[in-house]
């Protein structure tokens, strides 16, 4: 609507010729300016210019929606009211049902902790038919660092969901249904996505993944703003994608080692007003997101993985729905699976926290138990 | 020249200037007849000239009155209305305290929030003094400062704008501004439920006598209530706000308006820094008319960003200085040990202060009553 | 400026012959006159057939100017003024009132800058709290920041404890003397300062409690939407910085010209605005700066809740002078 042409608004015809003589075609043009500036440009006085505006907004502005309609509308248009199940029963109660349509959910941290094995087992899941759970659809998987193992694929399939899979012609079918890109620069990643909006706009495909946007952007070497602004532009693109073709969009994203400076000086807490420094947390990791705040704002939904003592836990840092809630979870040859449905509550900014202790060893024993 | 100060088309000042017309009382006694005529304008013109001219004039007979200046308003006066002003509460009695609410009535408590509120999320000021390659810049900030819960208060007061009045409430309707697309229906369901149960306990605890006072109110009732935006683009949002005067006078019932989050468009595809000024500057006028004209509250809520300064990069509210003039009262939230904190950082009539307030299944509450977290399902 | 057409009725001997002649020569209006060379202008009227009349009537537009411009003030009798009518009006902020002498000055624009949050509004909050006890003030708001109920509180600290009724009546009395308006552009404040023009002008005849104290807050959210920057709108552009700058101008110098003639002393405040270099820098440039009598500068320091103070710019005291002061 904000290219909409002035022309095409029904506005007095002397305005709407003013407007055109003066180059401003489209109604980005005529907003963007200030009505001082409008009144200038266009040599007519402050009260022309307001109900000129006006009439140009009340066409350009969206309609609403009440929020029940919007509820509604949800709840017969959606399958499953709008949540995706990853299988995981606990992660899905607390979640409303599980990984929400229409935004992004990203899972963060660190290498080789799972992050993969759960996004191939929700590529998987979506591909399946509706009455086994899935949303039968294609699935798209952006697969940045050439992680994506069809044989593990399968192996999870064969594991998880026998009687589709044991049965060959299913089992491809089911397979070919996930489609891998690999791009290998930003640019290309762009392009991609353009591409994807238009199958997307063909409604095939039920959904999004990509693994991973922090290898995507770190590969550039851009730095500080330049950075951020490429970022901002994807960051926007993909959750509009997300949002008109309402499907669930799940990204992951890296973690890197924090200075040890960073660290003691930055505890994510404000300064207090009278000066002093609260003691700040002293988290025994020293691991962050590898894409920076712009972009935790931007996802709506925020899955922490990580090991501590020994254990692996998924957390969930960031939602709207749920609470605080870290659940133990192992890696299988069927794929992640929740030790325990029940979630310990995390109190705190401990939730961000991202741990990578004793990790070591249970990769070696996930490796093992993979082969 | 006081012809310089009429709202009017740069050709129509040039010629009433270069006929002489230079002073507000050289337009007073003349016919828009003789005016067209000088001027060389049509009739209709020189009549729209001297209407803006008298309007400028203003009427010198009312002036003789008390009243200073016409539409002002005595602080007296203002001191009552404010008084007798109805206030939303945010569902957490610590934090409508810090906010001038007074009235505590269990959870119901009330604060008032006539004016811009700017909600923002976290870290402000917090400053770096070293030297930081720009790699860093976006290690530092992980760590919970998105996901404090701006979105959650943002759907709160929508919801709490909406508790009748026979329960200290306003009864009225919310307008939510989603830029970002991160409004979840399905939470502003729980919130709704849980704000009705609450007031349905309320009831119990108001009449203890048998009589069982049901609430008729459904969560889809409050839903329907709250009308929501959806906004792609900055040139969207700039007309919305102009469209809203319009929107507002056909539903006069509407009590709130929260922007979620007020600067995210602006902070892509614009170049022009000035220009994205003044923009928004302007819009913040509009926003502010809105306000005071409807008598409503319009909650803001912004993002934390990084700031590049000469040797240190400090965090900072996204779009920086001239926008932050612009609010009148700002609340910063922030992590405070295991806690979540609100913080009073600018206001003209409260005190700077801190509370302490937490995010449940049920939606803002207090910190310390809220231990006991009910989980879902 | 009057037109010539319009001074007929009395001046008669402005007549169509007259006013024939001064339009041949691109005079419409008595301004116009003073911008001409007057012994052209004569020496046009020698030749002219009806050259008496003529003369009479360049003599008689003279004479209008010369009624027309203010009286010559000598030292002596500038001082008579400055004594009788420019007082000064304690701020009721010790540390700011220490700084300036005794506070502000009538007949001045004083203006406030600070980044957001410095303190700029409870200054003037608290000063026209102050002011109005015994004068009226007019509070001009461009954000929604007036809070009657914060000036409710700087006044009662400021009475003794006595009966609540009592207080009530003090308070009613102080705050029916504070009269707020919003404005939301500037053709919206200049429309309100020519109101107060036309009412300063029938106070001045009358007794009782007079206004003597505006308030902008604050001037800059008005003035910044009308100047344009260098690069959006290209050629048309020059223009439009001018008819921003003329406006800025015309309402500096409208507020002044309240200031002087109807002895008030004006209060405005300006915002800050990042600078080259991270630094802030107020946010009406250089050609506003020499507009206002008197610019402070207002910080705030975070810790310990005080707010330091700074001169920038004062008629009568050295800039670069600081102090601090609580709220």
């Amino acid at each position: 609507m904000a290219n909409k042409l002035i022309s095409e608004i029904p506005l007095p015809k002397s305005i709407a010729n003013v407007f055109s003589a003066r180059n401003i075609s489209t109604a980005k043009d005529a907003l963007s300016l200030t009505e001082f500036e409008l009144m200038e440009l266009l040599d007519v006085g402050l009260t022309e210019v307001r109900s000129a505006l006006s009439q140009i907004s009340e066409i350009v502005a969206p309609p609403y929606q009440t929020a029940l309609s919007l509820m509604e509308q949800r709840f017969q248009n959606e399958h499953l009211g709008g949540h995706f199940p990853t299988g995981l029963k606990g992660l899905d109660a607390a979640l409303c049902g599980g990984i929400p349509f229409g935004v992004l959910t990203e899972l963060v941290g660190p290498a080789g902790i799972g992050k993969t094995q759960f996004c191939l087992k929700l590529s998987l899941l979506a591909s399946l038919p509706t009455n086994y759970g899935g949303l039968d659809g294609r699935v798209i998987y952006i697969d940045v660092e050439s992680k994506f193992s069809s044989r593990r694929l399968l192996e999870i399939g064969l594991r998880s969901f026998p009687e589709i899979f044991q049965m060959k012609e299913m089992a491809q079918e089911m397979a070919g249904r996930i489609l891998v890109l690999r791009p290998t620069s930003l640019a290309e990643f762009t392009q991609s996505l353009e591409q994807i909006k238009v199958l997307l706009l063909q409604n095939q495909v039920k959904m999004l993944v990509i693994d991973s946007m922090a290898a995507l952007v770190s590969g550039e070497h851009e730095q500080g703003a330049r950075r951020q602004q490429t970022l901002s532009w994807h960051i926007s693109f993909i959750k509009s994608l997300a949002e008109f073709s309402r499907i669930p969009v799940v990204v992951t994203n890296q973690v890197r080692s924090r200075n040890h400076d960073d660290a003691s000086r930055y505890s994510f807490q404000v300064q207090s007003r009278d000066g002093a420094i609260e003691t700040p947390m002293q988290y025994d990791s020293h691991l962050v997101a590898a894409l920076g705040i712009q972009w935790a704002h931007a996802v709506t939904t925020r899955l922490v993985l990580e090991a501590k003592s020994g254990e692996r836990f998924i957390k969930v840092a960031k939602s709207p729905i749920s609470p605080p809630l870290a659940f133990p979870f192992h890696i299988t040859s069927s794929g992640i699976s929740l030790l325990s449905d029940d979630g310990k509550e995390v109190m705190g900014p401990e939730i961000n926290a991202i741990h990578c202790q004793g990790h070591n060893e249970i990769i070696n024993f996930g490796m093992e138990g993979l082969h | 020249m006081e012809i310089w100060r009429l709202p009017i088309s740069a050709s129509q000042r040039g010629k009433l200037i270069s006929s002489g017309y230079t002073s507000l009382s050289s337009l007073s006694s003349i016919s828009s007849s003789d005016l067209a005529r000088e001027l060389k304008v049509s009739e209709s013109e020189a009549m729209n000239i001297l209407k803006v001219a008298s309007h400028s004039r203003g009427s010198e007979t009312s002036n003789a009155s008390c009243s200073i200046v016409e539409g002002a308003q005595s602080a007296w006066d203002m001191l009552h209305d404010e008084e007798s002003l109805m206030h939303i509460t945010t569902s957490s009695a610590d934090l409508d305290n810090i906010l001038g609410g007074g009235i505590h009535c269990k959870e119901v408590t009330e604060i008032g929030w006539s004016s811009l509120s700017l909600i923002v999320n976290s870290v402000l000021k917090y400053k770096l003094t070293t030297a930081f390659s720009s790699e860093s810049i976006i290690f530092m900030l992980i760590g919970g400062v998105p996901g404090i819960g701006k979105t959650q208060l943002g759907i709160q007061i929508a919801v709490n704008v909406q508790i009748p009045n026979d329960f200290g409430g306003l009864g009225g309707k919310a307008i939510y501004i989603d830029t970002e697309g991160s409004f979840m229906v399905e939470r502003a369901f729980q919130i709704a439920e849980a704000c009705i149960e609450d007031m349905s306990e309320y009831n119990r605890f108001l009449r203890k006598d048998f009589q069982e006072c049901k609430i008729k109110m459904l969560p889809q009732d409050i839903l329907e209530n709250i009308f929501y935006f959806r906004i792609c683009s900055y040139t969207e949002q700039i007309a919305l706000i102009n469209y809203l005067d319009k929107f507002l006078s056909e539903h006069k019932d509407v009590k709130v308006i929260v922007v979620d989050s007020v600067t995210f468009h602006f902070r892509q595809d614009f170049d022009d820094m000035a220009l994205r000024t003044r923009v928004l500057s302007g819009m913040a006028l509009k926003l502010m008319n809105l306000a005071k004209r409807f008598s409503l509250a319009v909650v803001l809520l912004n993002q934390v960003t990084t700031k590049h300064t000469e040797a240190s990069f400090q965090l900072a509210l996204a779009l920086g200085d001239s926008w932050s003039h612009t609010c009148t009262n700002r609340i910063v939230l922030y992590w405070n040990g295991n806690e979540r904190y609100a913080y009073i950082d600018k206001s003209p009539s409260l005190r700077s202060a801190s509370a302490a307030y937490s995010v449940t299944a049920r939606g803002i509450r207090n910190s310390s009553s809220s231990c006991k977290r009910i989980k879902m399902m | 400026m009057a037109r010539l057409a319009n001074l007929e009725t009395e001046y008669p001997v402005l007549d169509s012959t007259v006013r024939n002649f001064c339009a041949s020569h691109g005079i419409f209006s008595v301004e116009d006159f003073l911008i001409h060379d007057l012994y052209m202008l004569a020496a046009f009227a020698e030749q002219n057939d009806s050259s008496e009349r003529l003369k009479e009537g360049i003599a008689q537009v003279l004479s209008i100017i010369d009624d027309m411009h203010q009286p010559w003030l000598n030292g002596m009798e500038l001082l008579e003024d400055a004594k009788r009518n420019k007082h000064v009006f304690p701020t009721g902020i010790q540390g700011i009132d220490l700084l300036l002498g005794d506070g502000i000055h009538v007949g001045q624009l004083t203006e406030l800058v600070g980044p957001s949050s410095s303190g700029k509004t409870q200054v003037c909050l608290r000063t026209a709290s102050n002011v109005a006890r015994n004068h009226m003030v007019l509070y001009l708001d461009t954000g929604n920041s007036f809070s009657p109920q914060r000036i409710a509180y700087f006044l009662g600290k400021t009475i003794s404890p006595s009966s609540a009724q009592a207080k009530n009546q003090f308070l009613q009395k102080v705050m029916s003397n504070i009269s707020c308006h919003s404005v939301f552009d500037i053709f919206a404040m200049f429309d309100v300062l020519h109101q107060l023009e036309s009412y300063l002008r029938c106070q001045d005849g009358r007794g009782g409690c007079q206004m003597r104290l505006l308030i902008v807050d604050s001037i800059s959210s008005l003035i910044s939407p009308v100047l344009g920057s260098s690069s959006t709108l290209g050629v048309i552009n020059s223009k439009l910085m001018d008819t921003g700058r003329a406006l800025m101008t015309s309402a500096g110098y409208l507020l002044k010209k309240l200031a002087h003639q109807h002895n008030l002393a004006v209060l405005i405040i300006n915002h800050t605005v990042g600078g080259e270099g991270g630094s802030s820098k107020p946010a009406l440039g250089d050609s506003w700066k020499c507009i206002p009598h008197s610019r402070l500068f207002l910080s705030c320091d975070r810790g310990s809740n005080t707010y330091n103070v700074s001169i920038l710019r004062h008629p009568s005291m050295a800039s670069g002078k600081a102090a601090r002061f609580v709220i």
